[in-house]
């Protein structure tokens, strides 16, 4: 592992009265040496606290942040050697500064001559579609490539880990797609990266893992892949050939609760607790006579997953389906 | 080689945002040569003619250093106000080779191009007032040298109060009239002003080019008492800037405006 987050604490002390906020709350997790993490959460979470611990900007009251095997409190500058980061997307630039003049910039900031980068800068500068904006200064040029600047900054630096807080924030879709394919070729070089998002597309197509938190607490802590499997797997839509009587559809509800009728009237959506529920589900419209005109697993995207994580729909079960265990900490 | 590179990566920020910000500076060397000129006729139409002279030159040197603090001293924390604001104090904070020597490089290089600018400035107030100061450049270095180390450690004074309570705008503007004090005031009348910083350096400044008093005349003591107070406010500043860091950091303001 690269990054260990062990039992962090953060609280903030309000500015009038003794009131204290409890930004991030025992939080512990791991990531390990190439992967992509997706830190995901409602505004106000503890997500970009999080970030910036380990980045070493916020001293956490209590817990510890190991960088590559470098406590960062107590050794800041050398663990700081092994991370960039993207914290604040286009705002972290120099707006009168050209967009070479910002990576030379930075470059030199982190102890390094202009001429050792100037190959690695043409290259960023190729790659990132930025060549003839190289010297326009920053202020002139649109968000999206402000935002690309700001990662090329980041990779610049050739640490091993990045983490990029809200990567794709207020970008239009168009270029949210170059950054996230951006971030893709990046993840796709080795890099370890922490990213904290709300795209769900992006932790859908480049995060290995995700970290849940809610409330300054890990609610969830696992795989993408097993997360969406693990949801997947237990919901049905259930299409009925007339709709159901109203008291029919209390009945089902007060054996499924999480049961919901689509506006049309004739699509019941059921997520399950066991897979062999389904039984009990078809055996109570047998009763009712309903006609069954299709059965299928639901199609489910990582949105659903993570919105009924946060809103407490869906408990993650101590050992999930598929080869790595759901990590829970409520 | 690293620290060199921070510092000229530094000092070539501070030289190309001074000229993207060129009506900024230029309003800076106008307000300068404006308020020169008022002091200069103020001085002339109600001065004693018997120490005329002596007074402009005074007034040359006084006003070079005057705003030589402004620039200096205060511009750090303008600095680091907007940088917060920016969102550019982050990034600062994520180079391994530490804020403080950044700092120090963005010190340094705001320093070396007021000095070159107030040189000329100077020579246009001498121009204007027809009074012409003693410029012997290796004592002046010598002089210089210190001051502005103790001139730095005020600078992260100013750098660390405004990490943590980053609107300081008021007390930016109070210090401005503190430096008038600074600039101004000659330890024959205030001795006690030896113990502030800088003074000691203006003040051995002025003995050099208004007075005419040789470098070998300076004695032992003046040069302990300039090196003391360089090294002791240097030290000083730079010990609160560290503690007002931590401070800033603790409380998760570095981002915050």
């Amino acid at each position: 592992m690269i990054i260990s987050v062990q039992k962090v604490s953060k609280h903030y002390r309000k500015r009038a009265g003794d009131e204290v906020v409890r930004a991030v709350d025992n939080v512990s997790f791991a990531v390990d040496r190439g992967e992509v993490l997706g830190l995901l959460g409602p505004n106000g979470a503890g997500k970009t606290t999080t970030i910036k611990m380990i980045c070493g900007l916020i001293r956490p009251d209590s817990g510890t942040i190991i960088v590559n095997s470098i406590d960062n409190q107590r050794r800041r500058l050398q663990a700081l050697r092994h991370i960039s980061a993207v914290l604040e997307g286009n705002r972290n630039l120099y707006w009168r500064l050209t967009a070479r003049e910002n990576l030379e910039y930075f470059a030199g900031n982190r102890g390094r001559s202009r001429r050792s980068v100037r190959k690695r800068v043409d290259e960023l500068l190729e790659s990132f579609q930025l060549v003839d904006k190289a010297q326009e200064v920053v202020n002139n040029l649109s968000r999206g490539m402000q935002q690309k600047l700001a990662i090329a900054v980041a990779l610049l630096a050739g640490t091993e880990i990045i983490l990029l807080d809200e990567p794709t924030l207020g970008l239009d879709v168009e270029t949210g797609y170059q950054v996230r394919e951006l971030l893709r070729e990046i993840a796709a070089e080795g890099h370890t990266i922490i990213i904290s998002t709300h795209d769900m597309p992006v932790v859908q197509d480049l995060c290995h893992r995700t970290v849940i938190i809610d409330d300054g607490r890990v609610v969830a802590d696992d795989r993408v892949s097993n997360l969406l499997k693990l949801f997947q797997t237990r919901a049905f839509d259930v299409k009925l050939a007339q709709p159901l009587a109203e008291d029919q559809l209390r009945r089902l509800q007060a054996k499924f609760p999480a049961l919901t009728m689509a506006p049309e009237g004739t699509t019941l959506r059921v997520n399950l607790e066991r897979d062999e529920e389904i039984y009990h589900l078809i055996e109570l419209l047998r009763t009712f006579d309903a006609r069954l005109q299709s059965l299928g697993r639901t199609t489910i995207d990582f949105e659903q997953v993570f919105r009924d994580i946060v809103n407490g729909r869906k408990q993650i079960p101590a050992d999930g389906v598929g080869e790595a265990r759901a990590r829970v900490s409520i | 080689m690293s620290l060199f590179n921070v510092f000229s990566a530094n000092i070539r920020k501070v030289a190309i945002e001074m000229i993207r910000y060129l009506p900024n500076t230029i309003s800076l060397l106008v307000s300068y040569y404006a308020i020169f000129l008022a002091m200069f006729f103020g001085l002339k139409t109600i001065g004693d003619p018997a120490t005329m002279e002596a007074n402009i030159r005074f007034l040359i040197v006084g006003n070079a250093f005057w705003f030589l603090l402004i620039l200096g001293i205060s511009s750090m924390g303008f600095e680091i106000s907007s940088e917060a604001t920016r969102g550019t104090l982050e990034q600062l904070y994520m180079s391994p080779e530490g804020s403080w020597r950044i700092l120090l490089a963005r010190m340094i290089g705001t320093l070396l191009i007021n000095v070159a600018i107030m040189t000329l400035m100077v020579m246009l107030s001498m121009v204007t007032a027809g009074q012409w100061l003693r410029v012997d450049l290796a004592s002046l270095v010598l002089i210089l040298l210190p001051t502005l180390i103790g001139m730095m450690g005020l600078g992260y004074l100013v750098a660390g109060l405004t990490l943590v309570y980053k609107q300081v705008q008021a007390l930016l503007q109070i210090l401005q009239f503190v430096f008038v004090g600074m600039a101004f005031v000659p330890l024959s009348r205030a001795p006690f002003l030896e113990l502030a910083p800088v003074v000691k350096g203006i003040d051995l400044t002025r003995q050099l080019m208004v007075q005419g008093r040789p470098l070998a005349d300076i004695t032992v003591m003046d040069w302990t008492s300039l090196i003391a107070s360089a090294g002791f406010y240097f030290t000083f500043g730079l010990i609160f800037f560290r503690f007002c860091e931590r401070r800033a950091m603790a409380r998760g303001l570095l981002a915050h405006y």
